[in-house]
Parts: C-alpha cells; sequence; structure tokens
C-alpha cells in the first residue's frame, strides 16, 4: 500500500477489477475533426503484458495516456465509453486517485529524471517522496526494486552518468518503487541501442510476474515479441488483438498497409504455431522442413522510388585518415580512424552507442576537427572549409529533428536549406517539391512541423536536407522512433538517392534496414574500425563472435540462416532464395 | 564542470559542506551587501574571507578555474572605466581619445573587485550546496513546494538550454546556415536557432510534466524527505549573527554614503 486505505475505497477495489479494464473508450482532443480513438476495448489483467502496435499516429499514445489516467486530468480531452484502472476510472479528475496505482514511462529517458538528485538511489526515492511515505519505509522498498530490476550496480551512481538503457531501467524502477500495480510504456526504447533494447524488453515479463498489469506500446517487434497479446491500432481503431505472431502478421497489422516485421513473416511461411512466432528456434525448425522449402516464397515488399536530381552532382570521395578525436575531458572518442568511401556508395556505420559512430559522421562534414589526421572530401582538406559551406557538398541529417525545424510549414522548412545555399526562383521551388515528393509531405506540405508526429518531423527534416540535393548525405540514426512505413519510405530514399550516383552515410542501430540498403557495413567499437566490408562479409556465420564483441547482432535473417546451414543470408529475400535453392 | 543534474556542486565534508543550506544563503547575501555598501578597503578584507573559505574546504583550485568565466567582464570593467572615466583630472598617460587616470583605475579596480567577491562567493555557494537541499529546507520552513520545484528547474534549465543551443547551432549549419561572418549574418542566424530553442524547451517542458505527474508530484500535501538536511544546532547562532552583520553594514554602508 502506498497511502492509508479508507474502508469505502478499499471496498471499491475488488480484486477481478484490477489491471487495466478499457470499454468502448473513445479520444477527441480539442479542436481536432478526427478522434484519436474511437471505440476501443482492451483488458489487462494483472501478470500480463499486453503490447500495442500501429502506424504513427494510429492513436497508440493517446492509449497510453489514458490508460495512466493522464486524460483528461494532464492532457485535455473528451472521452467517452469508461476506462478503470485497479477499479478507479482513469477519467476522474482527483490526481490522488491514481497515484502509486498506475504508472507510466516515457521514451526519452533524460526527460524522466527529476534531475536534481545525486544517486539512483535517491533518485528512486523521489516518487516515495512525494506520496508521502515515511522515510523509514522508504529504503526497504528501494532495495525491492533495485533487486527486482537488476539494478543493485546502479544505486549510488549518478543517474545522468548512466547508458540509456541504464537510465530507462532507473525511470522504470522509480515508477515501480511507488507500488503501482499498473505500469504502462510509451515507446520505451525509440531512444535506445539493441543492448538497451534487449535490456528494457526482458524485463517486461518480470514486472508482470511479479504481479502487475503491463501495457507497452512498441514500434519494435523484438519488444512486442514479449507480449502476451497484442492490439493493432489504425486510425485510432482497434483492428485486432492476438499474440504478437498474429497481430503482427499478413492477416492483422499486414492488412492495414504496415510491413510485417521479417520473423513473423518467415514464421507465416514455416507454418508455425502463432504462439511460437518469435521463437526463432522454432521457426528455425520449420523450415528445415522440404516441403517448406519447397513451396512458394512469400512476396517480401520493398519500397522503390523515382527520383532525379536537378542538379547534376555525381558522388564525391570521403578520405579519413588516421583521424583521432578527443572530447573535452580527455574521452577519446576516435583513436586512429582510417576510412575510404568512394563516390556513390551506400556506407551504413554501426556500433554501440559510445563506439564513435557519430563522432566520426560529425567529421564528414567539419562539425568537429580531427586532433590528429585529416579529412578530405572531393579530394580536398575540410580543414579550412566552415561548416556552412561544406554543407554545399555534405548534407547532414540529425537524429533530433527539433533541433532543426524552426519554420511554420513544412514547406517553408524544406525551402530553408536551398535559401541558404544561395538558390533561388525557380529552381528553388523544383527542389523543394521534389523533396517534398520523395518524403511523402506533400499533403502536410503547409502543416506546422511542430503538429506532426516525430516520424513525420524526421521526414521533413530529411527533406529539408534532400533538397539540397547535396554529393553527400550523411544520416544520424534515420530510422529511430519511425513507424514501419516511414522505415521503408526512408529505405527507398536510401536506393534511388544513391542510384544517381551520389553518396549515402548512415548511423544505424537497425541492422536489417543496414542490410537490406547498404553496400557496405562498417562496424565500430571504442573509437576504432573493427571490421569493413559488403552485408553478405559482415552478417556471415563467421563474422558472428567479432560482431557479437561489439554489443551487436546480426539481422534475423542472417541468424537463421546461419542456423540452417546455408551460409550467408543478411536479408529476408536472401534467406529465402537459399530456401528455395537448398529444397 | 557543470551537471545537467547538480549544477557545480562538488561532494564533500567540509565545514562549509556541513553548513544548512540556509545559513550559507544568508552568509552569501551578507558578502553581496558588505561588497557594495562598505567602503572599497573592505573589499580587501571579503576577498580575504573567501579565500581563506576556499583554502580550508580544499576549494581553491576549483574556485580559481571558475573564475574564467566573469573574467572578460571583470577585465572589462577595469580597462573601460582605467580608460575612460568621465572627468577625469589625474591623468597618468593618453593614448589618443582614451586617458588612463588614476581615478579611473580606483573606480574600476573597486567595481571589478565587488563583482570578483560577489561571484566568488556565489560560486563556493554552489560548490557547496546541493539545489534540491536549499530547497527541501526552504520548504521544511513553509516555503511552497510547487514554487520550489519551479524555481530549481529554472536553474537546471540554464546548463540544458546551454546543450541544446550549441545541438541547434550545429544542426542549423549542416543545413547551410552561416553563423560567422557579418554582424547583419550573425544577426540573421539568430532566427533559425531561438525557434528550435524555445519550441524544443516546450517539448522538453511537456515530457518533464509527464514525467512528474507520474510520479506523483503535488499529489500529496505532506511531503516526506528521502536525503535529510541536517540543520546543526550551530547553525542557528550562525544565522543570528550573519542577520546582525547584515543590519550592521546596511547601517554603516549607507550611513557612510549619507555622511
Amino acid at each position: 500500500m502506498t497511502h492509508a486505505e479508507s474502508e469505502p475505497e478499499a471496498a471499491a477495489r475488488r480484486p477481478d477489477t484490477a489491471g487495466i479494464a478499457l470499454e468502448a473508450v473513445g479520444v477527441r482532443y480539442p479542436a481536432r475533426r478526427e478522434p484519436a480513438l474511437a471505440a476501443v476495448s482492451l483488458t489487462v489483467a494483472p501478470g500480463e503484458v499486453a503490447g500495442v502496435a500501429g502506424r504513427t499516429d494510429a492513436g497508440k499514445s493517446t492509449l497510453a495516456l489514458l490508460a495512466a489516467g493522464f486524460i483528461p486530468r494532464v492532457v485535455r480531452a473528451s472521452v467517452t465509453g469508461r476506462a478503470t484502472v485497479d477499479g478507479i476510472p482513469a477519467t476522474g479528475l482527483d490526481a490522488g486517485a491514481l497515484a502509486g496505482r498506475a504508472g507510466i514511462v516515457f521514451s526519452t529517458p533524460a526527460n524522466q529524471l527529476s534531475a536534481s538528485k545525486l544517486t539512483v538511489r535517491e533518485e528512486l526515492a523521489f516518487g516515495l517522496e512525494n506520496l508521502g511515505v515515511p522515510r523509514e519505509a522508504m529504503d526497504p522498498r528501494i532495495d525491492a526494486v533495485l533487486a527486482e530490476l537488476d539494478i543493485e550496480h546502479l544505486a549510488d551512481r549518478e543517474p545522468f552518468a548512466l547508458s540509456g538503457g541504464e537510465q530507462q531501467r532507473v525511470a522504470i524502477a522509480s515508477i515501480v518503487a511507488m507500488g503501482t500495480g499498473t505500469l504502462v510504456l510509451d515507446e520505451p526504447t525509440a531512444q535506445l541501442d539493441p543492448a538497451g533494447t534487449r535490456q528494457v524488453a526482458e524485463l517486461l515479463r518480470g514486472s508482470a510476474a511479479a504481479g502487475r498489469a503491463v501495457l507497452c506500446v512498441e514500434h519494435d517487434p523484438t519488444v512486442l515479441g514479449h507480449v502476451d497479446r497484442c492490439l493493432v491500432l489504425d486510425g485510432g481503431r482497434a483492428v485486432g488483438l492476438a499474440p504478437p505472431g498474429v497481430a503482427l502478421g499478413s492477416g492483422v497489422l499486414g492488412a492495414t498497409g504496415m510491413p510485417v516485421p521479417t520473423i513473423v513473416r518467415l514464421a507465416e511461411h514455416a507454418g508455425v504455431d502463432q504462439a511460437l512466432a518469435f521463437d526463432e528456434d522454432e521457426v528455425a525448425r520449420r523450415l528445415r522442413d522440404p516441403r517448406v522449402r519447397a513451396s512458394p516464397s512469400p512476396d517480401v515488399p520493398k519500397a522503390t522510388l523515382e527520383w532525379t536530381p536537378i542538379q547534376e552532382r555525381p558522388g564525391v570521395s570521403l578520405e579519413v585518415r588516421g583521424v583521432t578525436y578527443r572530447y573535452a575531458g580527455g574521452v577519446e572518442a576516435l583513436r586512429g580512424v582510417d576510412l575510404v568511401i568512394e563516390p556513390g556508395e551506400a556506407v551504413a556505420i554501426v556500433g554501440q552507442n559510445g563506439s564513435g559512430k557519430t563522432t566520426l559522421a560529425k567529421h564528414l562534414d567539419g562539425l568537429l576537427r580531427p586532433d590528429v589526421g585529416t579529412v578530405a572530401v572531393d579530394d580536398r582538406d575540410i580543414a579550412s572549409l566552415p561548416v556552412h559551406e561544406a554543407a554545399r557538398t555534405v548534407g547532414f541529417v540529425f537524429q533530433n529533428p527539433d533541433d532543426q525545424l524552426f519554420n511554420r510549414s513544412v514547406e517553408r522548412e524544406v525551402a530553408f536549406g536551398p535559401r541558404n545555399l544561395g538558390l533561388t526562383g525557380p529552381d528553388a521551388r523544383e527542389l523543394v517539391e521534389r523533396a517534398l515528393q520523395l518524403a511523402d509531405l506533400l499533403a502536410v506540405r503547409t502543416t506546422n512541423p511542430y503538429d506532426l508526429g516525430l516520424s513525420t518531423r524526421k521526414l521533413v527534416a530529411l527533406a529539408s536536407v534532400l533538397a539540397m540535393e547535396p554529393p553527400v548525405l550523411v544520416l544520424d540514426e534515420p530510422t529511430t522512433g519511425q513507424d514501419g512505413p516511414g522505415v521503408s519510405r526512408i529505405g527507398a530514399i536510401v536506393d534511388a538517392y544513391q542510384g544517381t550516383g551520389r553518396t549515402v552515410v548512415a548511423i544505424t542501430h537497425d541492422m536489417e534496414f543496414a542490410a537490406r540498403h547498404f553496400g557496405r557495413i562498417v562496424v565500430m567499437r571504442a573509437g576504432q574500425v573493427v571490421a569493413d566490408g559488403t552485408p553478405l562479409d559482415i552478417f556471415s556465420p563467421e563474422r558472428s563472435a567479432l560482431l557479437a564483441s561489439t554489443g551487436l547482432e546480426p539481422p534475423v535473417a542472417a541468424r537463421l540462416g546461419a542456423r540452417l546451414g546455408l551460409g550467408s543470408t543478411p536479408t529476408p529475400e536472401a534467406l529465402l532464395a537459399a530456401l528455395v535453392g537448398s529444397a | 564542470m557543470v551537471s545537467p543534474a547538480t549544477g557545480y556542486y562538488r561532494p564533500g565534508d567540509s565545514w562549509l559542506h556541513r553548513r544548512d543550506p540556509l545559513t550559507k544563503l544568508l552568509a552569501v547575501g551578507w558578502v553581496l551587501l558588505a561588497a557594495f555598501l562598505l567602503p572599497p578597503l573592505s573589499l580587501a578584507a571579503l576577498a580575504a574571507l573567501v579565500l581563506v573559505a576556499a583554502a580550508t574546504t580544499g576549494l581553491v583550485r576549483p574556485l580559481l578555474r571558475a573564475l574564467r568565466i566573469p573574467a572578460l567582464l571583470i577585465a572589462s570593467i577595469l580597462i573601460v572605466n582605467a580608460l575612460f572615466y568621465p572627468g577625469a583630472q589625474d591623468v597618468i598617460a593618453r593614448f589618443g581619445p582614451m586617458a588612463l587616470s588614476r581615478e579611473g583605475l580606483a573606480f574600476g579596480v573597486v567595481s571589478a573587485g565587488r563583482i570578483l567577491v560577489a561571484f566568488s562567493a556565489s560560486i563556493l555557494f554552489l560548490f557547496t550546496t546541493l539545489a534540491d537541499d536549499v530547497l527541501e529546507s526552504l520548504v521544511a520552513r513553509g516555503a511552497s513546494h510547487r514554487i520550489a520545484f519551479v524555481i530549481l528547474s529554472a536553474i537546471q534549465m540554464v546548463p540544458r538550454l546551454q546543450d541544446r543551443a550549441s545541438a541547434i547551432l550545429e544542426a542549423q549549419q549542416a543545413r547551410g546556415l552561416a553563423v560567422t561572418g557579418s554582424l547583419a549574418t550573425r544577426v540573421r542566424a539568430l532566427v533559425p536557432l531561438v525557434g528550435p530553442i524555445l519550441l524544443g524547451s516546450l517539448i522538453d517542458v511537456r515530457e518533464r510534466t509527464f514525467a512528474l505527474e507520474a510520479r506523483a508530484f503535488g499529489a500529496s500535501p505532506r511531503r516526506t524527505a528521502y536525503r535529510v538536511v541536517v540543520d546543526p544546532p550551530i547553525d542557528r547562532w550562525l544565522r543570528l549573527g550573519i542577520l546582525v552583520a547584515m543590519v550592521a553594514t546596511v547601517v554603516v554602508g549607507v550611513g557612510g554614503w549619507l555622511a
């Protein structure tokens, strides 16, 4: 118990109404014509983990906020239907009622720390302080939570010094410490690297096993694979509620036009039982069956786009020679890196957070200058070139679109780049037009970017750089926070861009994205390049130990191909071709 | 040096660390009053006091490093006053329109000295006091917790804004925005920088507000505290003494002024 309950309160909280119960709920934000949610029903019992999937703006975050009691108490909206959490109406306006009962975790770890505490232990006490829990009762509860979430070793560390995955676990712990019976997570892994994502995915089950009802909104299929049932939303409506193997399959998620995750597609092809769709051992076992191998391969859709640039500017070469870079404070982020990228290549730089990939990318357009070594773009040393001059040749799209967007319409935002380069008139207008088309933003050209979801804002930031048609395009984590169609779109843009002879360099965590759209993968660890080759090479079974040493895993298709002894199959297409070939 | 969570705070167990936050706040208040109200000669004594405080708490080196922040301001106050003192009589040397005068030099030294002493006392306070603890002790004496948290968030905004500002500067340059060059160029560059800072801060604030709500901030009227802020018995006397000193300072300072 978090606070003394009165008799009526205790009576009202019957055991059979614990957890989340949403009955035909609808939510409409003020001044919006369309409801964010319409007639959605969902129950999550204690001990159960439910997932919510769907494209951006499908209503997933709205559902999460509703289940945590934030609507209409914190976020103004009109609500229809019934929403109860732990037997208490979630749409009540009394802050005290749900405090300590329903908790919610968001995607940016740093924003969830109280930011005023010296240690993780004190951070975990924050919620307890707010609830007025007596000081003597705090330590036992904090100890229990540290043990439950396996972060005892972090108890005396400073929260801001932790990695993203560790911070996110602390954020979850600080909610759980309050004794919540219901835990809601809104895209908890969107900002995390693969290791961080694994850390969070693994604790979902444990949290439910402790007697909580857990609701997790996510894009990442590996996280959704850990849930018992998954709700799929499309345009605010529920289109399916089933185990993830079915909900994320062609019949439900696929039917809404979203791409089906590779593992689910392969599981369907192999006829694996829906409950085991995410079990790689089972999928591999079924794929060995000669009848499965002989059956026709399913379609793996790959979007393609047509794009003709206005300016004739072929790709340029990039040469990084012996670059060492130290951040203020002495951290050596790059230790003697050599990298040559020929014109027209598509290169993906991969590695854990802290491996130096972003630091390296920032050297390519002069945002950072090496302490030792040289960086040459188009055979010219860029040491003397100011960043805005280098931007004519190397276009950099940052991970956080909110660092760049400031205009009142998408169209003006996209026109910003060309204007800086001194381009005006019909040429500039044409550049904007083509960039909007390429990024599928024509329908929202007059909308204020801040009225759009994060996925779309990222596309706006991308379009604003595409409009400059730089010979080299550098993308920093283009797929984080993106929904399925967004990832497909960006992949198609990369293909189209590189198809004109321009160079594309991307920093990414998404191994499947890297394997499908990039001809070269550069693996980094602790400031050095440890591997450099084609996807076929890097994701081959022989290299799996090296990849594991950097904290990365090859994509699903490669893992299954290795299990089945089919050699290197970095993409789903390659795996399916190899299966047919071996039949 | 500056952490987003704890600002300039340096963990330690010196006599300064162990004082109640309110005591230290009052002490800084007194130093500021004394620096600006008392006759200039007292500046030397105040500076010595601050230096002794730093030395006895092992914070001399960090203090000297921190003085880089107002260094430019202090230097310019000194130079501008020394060379451009209006109505200067006792001129030592002339360089075109500039005249190095004794009055100017004296005034410059005193003004710069006041800023130096005020800054040093304040930074020593920040080195030895957690913002959180200041607010807890104020709340324990009846201040509203919500207001206290708003103040705390405002203090934390500064390092966050600094980080964001440099991220935004980089991002806009990468889109071809020229930020170096003529004054006109630099002024024009402000618009694409200010927008994302403000809007990004709003989004930030929204997320942080949600996080606070999720941690039941404001849910209970009676808040408890995990971290115990100790008020040593001697501090009550110290505070009384400082208050008396403050009154005396005002009397002497204003009196001397009027005389």
